[in-house]
């Protein structure tokens, strides 16, 4: 009940903050912008643009948001309530998780593009979108201003774009699948040109891994960054 | 309600140590104050018994049981305000209540009936962020305690409000101390120590230097004497007289008998005086 009323608060923040107009208008450029390309252009733009939703616009997302969290001083209020850190830091993947679902269906949906996988689309895009956020708050842990935040996410922004880059295909390649972007960007490609069931199955398994390791590790950075500074 | 015994902390990243060998208890229904100057530890004592601070050596009993013994159960019971507004900015007063109200398992109080009683009731949908300071540290003071804590922590209340405001906050910190509620107070303002503390410890340099009531040690610090100001053929004249054996000093029978007296104080040292005297430090 404490855990559907910290989403429900995210959702409100987000909402009041207007990072969801933000979305909105995003996704109605990237529309705009599909739809001057041809349809085999299509097939390798479109998972690309809803890839990069969850992914690089989430991380800076993220910082947005938990740095406002820190300016209001909420953040000192919610350590001093009953709220727990998991209940927390999930709050922010589910709400995050569910803006960044909607604008994928909104921008597949409206791109007349046929041939998608939605459950796989779905869950390439909240498993993408759990990495990212996580991987957010523990950017912004010690950070005090947005531009600390910024400058110190561009390294993790290249550690987990750049290896992207493999999915083009060279020799031992599917090496750079162990980068869980890579494995992400993998497993959603696969939801719009298809991909062998073994292999979804594989991807799914390894990014729940990966998720799950991402909050324990950024319960305990934030716990030790945010709540005991000492 | 609170036991301290022999507590020492030190931060790890400065290596500084903020508490030494610090020993105090807060009995149930107390409204306790912890008085000193900026960085004498007085936030660092209070982070500790609330939990946002860690690895401390020496005892800390709260509530019946060992600080790093408690879960997030914890803050269940107690309500903290700290000394600067923490508001959702874009949310209004009442939802500012609501929506952290929820995150408790006790039922709120009536929000309105809260905003109303420090005068915040005909900004209820206004959003947090129009406010002055003054609003948002009343905001921030009622949802403190919006979920009835049987312990409160509060970090300089008054700072920031007008003295009808700062009369309001007393006022209500007062009737939780009637209502058997315990209160934990930091602070280096010396009037609210006095108005509103049962007991008062000084803390200078991460150490308690002395415990007691205000009144108790304004009398024992101060002079056994009354000053009185009176009016004698046109001019303003100041006397001092011994407390003992008052009534039999003549001087002091004719004064009150011959003049126009303006004014008579006892000369009990102030909580500043105090402070000073045992520490060698000003409180600010």
């Amino acid at each position: 009940m404490r855990f559907l009323h910290a989403i429900w608060v995210d959702i409100r923040f987000q909402l009041k903050q207007g990072f969801y107009l933000v979305y909105v208008l995003i996704t109605i450029i990237y529309l705009i912008l599909l739809s001057f390309l041809p349809e085999d252009v299509l097939s390798i733009a479109l998972p690309l643009v809803v890839f990069s939703d969850p992914s690089v616009l989430g991380l800076f997302f993220i910082g947005g948001i938990i740095m406002l969290e820190k300016v209001q001083g909420v953040l000192s209020v919610l350590v001093v309530s009953p709220l727990r850190t998991i209940e927390y830091l999930l709050s922010k993947v589910v709400s995050l998780a569910l803006v960044s679902v909607l604008a994928a269906f909104a921008i597949t949906g409206f791109s007349n593009y046929s041939n998608v996988n939605w459950l796989l689309l779905f869950l390439s895009t909240v498993l993408t979108s759990g990495i990212f956020t996580l991987c957010g708050i523990m950017i912004n842990a010690g950070c005090q201003t947005v531009n600390q935040y910024m400058i110190k996410t561009i390294p993790y922004m290249l550690l987990f774009v750049l290896p992207c880059v493999s999915l083009v295909g060279f020799p031992y390649s599917w090496v750079f699948t162990i980068v869980p972007s890579v494995a992400a960007l993998r497993l959603m490609l696969g939801a719009y040109t298809g991909i062998p069931f073994y292999e979804a199955v594989a991807l799914i398994i390894y990014l729940i891994g990966i998720n799950y390791l991402f909050l324990r590790w950024t319960i305990r950075v934030f716990e030790n960054e945010i709540i005991y500074q000492e | 309600m609170i036991q301290v015994i022999d507590l020492n902390f030190t931060y790890k990243k400065t290596k500084k140590q903020a508490i030494r060998q610090m020993n105090f208890n807060i009995r149930e229904g107390e409204v306790f104050g912890f008085l000193g100057p900026n960085g004498a530890g007085k936030t660092t004592t209070q982070r500790l018994i609330i939990g946002l601070l860690r690895n401390y050596t020496g005892q800390i009993e709260v509530l019946g049981k060992e600080r790093n013994q408690w879960s997030k159960e914890f803050y269940e019971q107690i309500g903290v305000a700290f000394d600067f507004p923490n508001l959702y900015l874009k949310l209004t007063a009442k939802e500012n209540l609501q929506l952290i109200g929820a995150y408790y398992k006790t039922e709120i109080e009536n929000p309105e009936k809260l905003l109303d009683r420090v005068g915040l009731l005909p900004d209820k949908d206004v959003r947090a962020e129009s406010f002055s300071k003054g609003m948002k540290m009343r905001l921030n003071f009622i949802r403190s305690i919006m979920h009835q804590p049987r312990l409160m922590f509060f970090d300089e209340p008054t700072a920031g409000l007008d003295p009808v405001n700062a009369h309001i906050i007393k006022e209500i910190i007062l009737e939780q101390k009637s209502a058997g509620k315990t209160v934990f107070l930091t602070t280096h303002n010396m009037t609210v120590a006095e108005q509103l503390c049962d007991r008062v410890a000084f803390i200078v340099e991460g150490q308690i230097v002395v415990t007691g009531s205000p009144k108790d040690l304004m009398i024992e610090h101060g002079k056994r004497r009354i000053k009185v100001e009176y009016k004698l053929d046109g001019k303003l004249i100041e006397t001092e007289f011994e407390m003992d054996h008052l009534a039999e000093n003549k001087q002091f029978t004719d004064i009150l008998k011959n003049t126009d007296i303006r004014t008579i104080h006892s000369c009990e040292a102030t909580l500043e005086d105090i402070f000073i005297k045992l520490t060698g430090r000003n409180l600010l």
